[in-house]
C-alpha cells in the first residue's frame, strides 16, 4: 500500500513538464498554477478528475497506485472488480475468463463491485419512490468533490449512500471476520493479513482509500491501475481450468456491470417505476450541468447520473482500452441477461456514517467587509489586465491572475502585457531622460531633430496617465 | 458596512446567449465573499430568473447587485412595457411569453413566482405600458 501523506493522487514528474499551460487551462476547478516553468496544483481546488493527466502531451502527471508486489504484504490478498472492467477486453474473453486470471495473478479472493451496483440501484430506485424531489447519484467520487468544493448547495440531493466499490469491501471484510470466528481450528488467516485491493480506471477511487467520502475510514487496503493487471491477465487468461472450483456458480451481474460506463444506472432504473433520468458525463459537462440545476433550471428530472469521465468509468484514465470501445463491449455484455442477479440486498450496509460535506474554497477573507475590500481590489487588476486568457502568466485566465494578485500569490508583472507596457513606459522615460539637457548646454539636438523630441515628449504625457495604473508596484 | 456594489450589467432584449450570465458571476463573486452557499443558490435563482424576465418580456434594461447589512439586493429596470396585471403573472404557470420563446423552454409561467419563492422582500413597481422596477433581497442569514 502506498502511504500517502497528500490528499490527492495526481503527480508531477517535475522533468517531463514543459511549462505549457494545457493542464492549467483544462482543469475544471482551476487548481493548477505553472511556477518557475513547472506545474504546480492547488490541493485544497484538487478533486482528482485527472483532466490534467489527460491532457498533458508530455506525460508529466501522472498517478502513483499499487502494484501487483504490494499484494504480497498481505497472506490473504482479495480483487474488487470495477464494472468497467470488463469492457477492456475483447469479445471472446468472457467476464469468467477475466476473474479466473486474477485468481491466477496471486488473488485469494475476487468480487464484482457490480453486484453491490446492483444492490445500490435497487435501493435507489425504493429511496426515489419514498422521496419528493430530485437526486444526484453518489457514485462517482469526482463528482462528489465538485459539489462539496463548487456546488455545496446540491450537497442535500446527493443519494446519501455508500460507492458500491465500498459497500463490497465492508462486505467482503465483514464475511471474513465472521469465518475465522466460526472457523478457529483451520486456522483462518487472520483479520489484519486480508489486504482488499480495488481495481481502479481512475486516480480518484485510489484517492477514496485514503481519504473517503461520507465515512471516517475506508475499507479498502490499496487500489491497482487497471494497467498494473491488465497485461498479467492476459498471459494467464487459458489456465482457466485451474480454478473451476472457485468458479463454479459463477453468474456475471451483467447489468450490474453497464455501471461502467455512463447510462449504465440509469438502465436499471428504468426498469422500476423510476423514468425520469439524466445521464451526463465528461467533468466540464457535469460542471456545466450543475451550474443549470443550482439555478434551478433544469426540470423534469428525477435522478442525476453524473460521471466524471468521458462515457462514464470507461473513460478513466488509468484504463487500457478505447473509451468508445470499452462502453461497446460492456453494451454487449449487458445484453447476455436482463435481469439482476438474486441476492439477499439486506446484507449490505448502504448508509454513510459521516455527511458529504461541504469544503467551500476559494473565499477572498473570512470577514465579509475585508473580503468586500479585496474584491472592489480584484476588479480593479481585472481591469489593468488584458483580458486575452492567454494563461502565459501560468494562471489559467486573467480574472485568476487577478485573484492571485489580490492574495497576494502573484504579481501584476507576471502578465507578459502588463510588463510589456511597463518596459515601453521606461524606455520612452529613459529616452526622455537622455534628451533632457542641463541649462549650460546649447540645444544642438533639438533643433536637428524636433521629431524625436516631440514623441518624447507625447509619450511622457501617456505616461502620466498610466502611473495611476501601475500604483503599488 | 453600507451598501456596496457587487455587479452591474445591462440586459438586451431577446439576448438568450447571455442568459444566465448574470446569474453565474454573481455567484462566483458572493462564493468569493464567503456568502453562505444557500443564500448563493437563493441569489443566482432569483436572479436568473429576473435576468430572464428582463430577456424574454422587456424591451431591454439592466440589473444592479449590491450587498448590505440587510442582505444581497437586486435591482432590475426595464423600459417597458410593464406587467398589465401583477397578481396573475404570480400564478404559476401563468405566462405570456410568444409561442416562440415557450419552443425554447422558456416563459413556463414559474419565473416570478420563483421570484416570490426564494427571495425575502420584493418590490415590484410596474404598471400597463410603464417601466417595470424590481427590489428583492435575499437576507444573509
Amino acid at each position: 500500500m502506498i502511504v500517502m501523506s497528500k490528499q490527492h493522487s495526481v503527480l508531477l514528474k517535475e522533468d517531463k513538464c514543459e511549462g505549457c499551460t494545457n493542464c492549467v487551462k483544462n482543469c475544471p476547478t482551476k487548481a493548477i498554477r505553472v511556477h518557475q516553468g513547472k506545474a504546480t496544483i492547488k490541493e485544497e481546488l484538487c478533486i482528482d478528475c485527472a483532466e490534467c493527466i489527460r491532457t498533458c502531451a508530455y506525460h508529466a502527471k501522472y498517478t502513483e497506485t499499487d502494484s501487483l508486489q504490494d499484494i504480497k504484504k498481505y497472506s490473504y490478498p482479495v480483487a474488487l472488480v470495477p464494472p468497467s472492467f470488463y469492457g477492456q477486453f475483447k469479445r471472446g474473453i468472457k467476464p469468467v475468463e477475466v476473474v479466473a486470471g486474477l485468481y491466477q495473478i496471486g488473488f485469494k479472493e475476487v468480487h464484482d463491485v457490480a453486484l453491490a451496483a446492483e444492490a445500490i440501484s435497487y435501493k435507489t430506485m425504493e429511496f426515489l419512490e419514498r422521496n419528493d424531489g430530485f437526486y444526484i447519484s453518489s457514485s462517482c467520487p469526482v463528482v462528489v468533490r465538485l459539489i462539496e468544493k463548487l456546488y455545496p448547495e446540491l450537497l442535500d440531493y446527493l443519494i446519501p449512500f455508500k460507492s458500491p466499490v465500498e459497500l463490497t469491501a465492508q462486505r467482503v471484510r465483514e464475511e471474513f471476520i465472521k469465518a475465522r470466528k466460526a472457523d478457529k481450528k483451520k486456522k483462518q488467516a487472520d483479520a489484519d493479513e486480508l489486504g482488499i485491493f480495488f481495481i481502479t480506471p481512475c486516480p480518484a477511487k485510489l484517492t477514496t482509500v485514503t481519504n473517503p467520502l461520507g465515512m471516517e475510514e475506508s475499507f479498502l487496503d490499496g487500489a491497482i491501475a487497471v494497467d498494473r493487471v491488465y497485461q498479467e491477465i492476459l498471459t494467464k487468461i487459458k489456465d482457466i481450468k485451474e480454478d473451476e472450483d472457485k468458479l463454479k456458480g459463477y453468474n456475471p451481474p451483467y447489468l450490474g456491470i453497464g455501471w461502467g460506463q455512463s447510462g449504465g444506472e440509469a438502465e436499471i432504473l428504468k426498469k422500476g417505476r423510476i423514468k425520469d433520468i439524466l445521464s451526463v458525463s465528461g467533468i466540464h459537462n457535469v460542471k456545466a450541468l450543475l451550474e443549470e440545476i443550482s439555478r434551478d433550471n433544469i426540470s423534469g428530472i428525477k435522478y442525476f447520473e453524473l460521471v466524471a469521465c468521458d462515457q462514464g468509468c470507461v473513460g478513466g484514465v488509468l484504463n487500457v482500452n478505447n473509451p468508445f470501445q470499452a462502453k461497446y463491449n460492456i453494451q454487449r455484455l449487458i445484453q447476455e441477461q436482463n435481469r439482476l442477479v438474486e441476492q439477499d440486498f439486506s446484507l449490505y450496509d448502504y448508509n454513510l456514517t459521516t455527511r458529504f460535506e461541504a469544503d467551500e474554497v476559494g473565499r477572498l477573507d473570512d470577514n465579509l467587509e475585508k473580503a468586500m475590500e479585496k474584491l472592489n481590489q480584484l476588479k480593479k487588476e481585472i481591469e489593468i489586465l488584458p483580458g486575452l486568457d492567454c494563461a502565459a502568466c501560468g494562471a489559467p485566465d486573467c480574472e485568476t491572475l487577478a485573484e492571485d494578485i489580490v492574495n497576494g500569490m502573484a504579481k501584476r508583472t507576471d502578465c507578459i502585457f502588463v510588463l510589456r507596457k511597463q518596459v515601453g513606459d521606461l524606455a520612452d522615460r529613459m529616452s526622455q531622460l537622455a534628451h533632457a539637457l542641463p541649462p549650460v548646454m546649447k540645444d544642438t539636438v533639438k533643433k536637428n531633430n524636433a521629431n524625436e523630441s516631440g514623441r518624447a515628449e507625447s509619450s511622457r504625457n501617456k505616461q502620466e496617465d498610466n502611473k495611476e495604473d501601475m500604483k503599488g508596484k | 458596512m453600507k451598501e456596496q456594489l457587487i455587479l452591474e450589467k445591462a440586459i438586451e432584449k431577446g439576448d438568450f446567449n447571455s442568459g444566465g450570465e448574470v446569474s453565474s458571476k454573481l455567484k462566483e463573486l458572493l462564493r468569493k465573499l464567503g456568502v453562505r452557499s444557500e443564500v448563493i443558490r437563493k441569489a443566482a435563482i432569483v436572479t436568473y430568473e429576473l435576468e430572464m424576465n428582463v430577456i424574454i418580456h422587456s424591451e431591454g434594461g439592466g440589473i444592479r447587485v449590491t450587498i448590505a447589512p440587510e442582505g444581497i439586493i437586486l435591482y432590475v429596470e426595464d423600459t417597458g412595457p410593464g406587467i398589465p396585471d401583477l397578481k396573475k403573472a404570480f400564478q404559476p404557470g401563468y405566462s405570456t411569453a410568444s409561442d416562440e420563446v415557450r419552443e425554447m423552454g422558456f416563459g413556463a409561467g414559474m419565473g416570478l413566482n420563483n421570484v416570490k419563492r426564494y427571495s425575502d422582500n420584493l418590490d415590484i413597481k410596474t404598471g400597463p405600458g410603464e417601466a417595470t422596477r424590481i427590489r428583492a433581497v435575499i437576507n444573509l442569514s
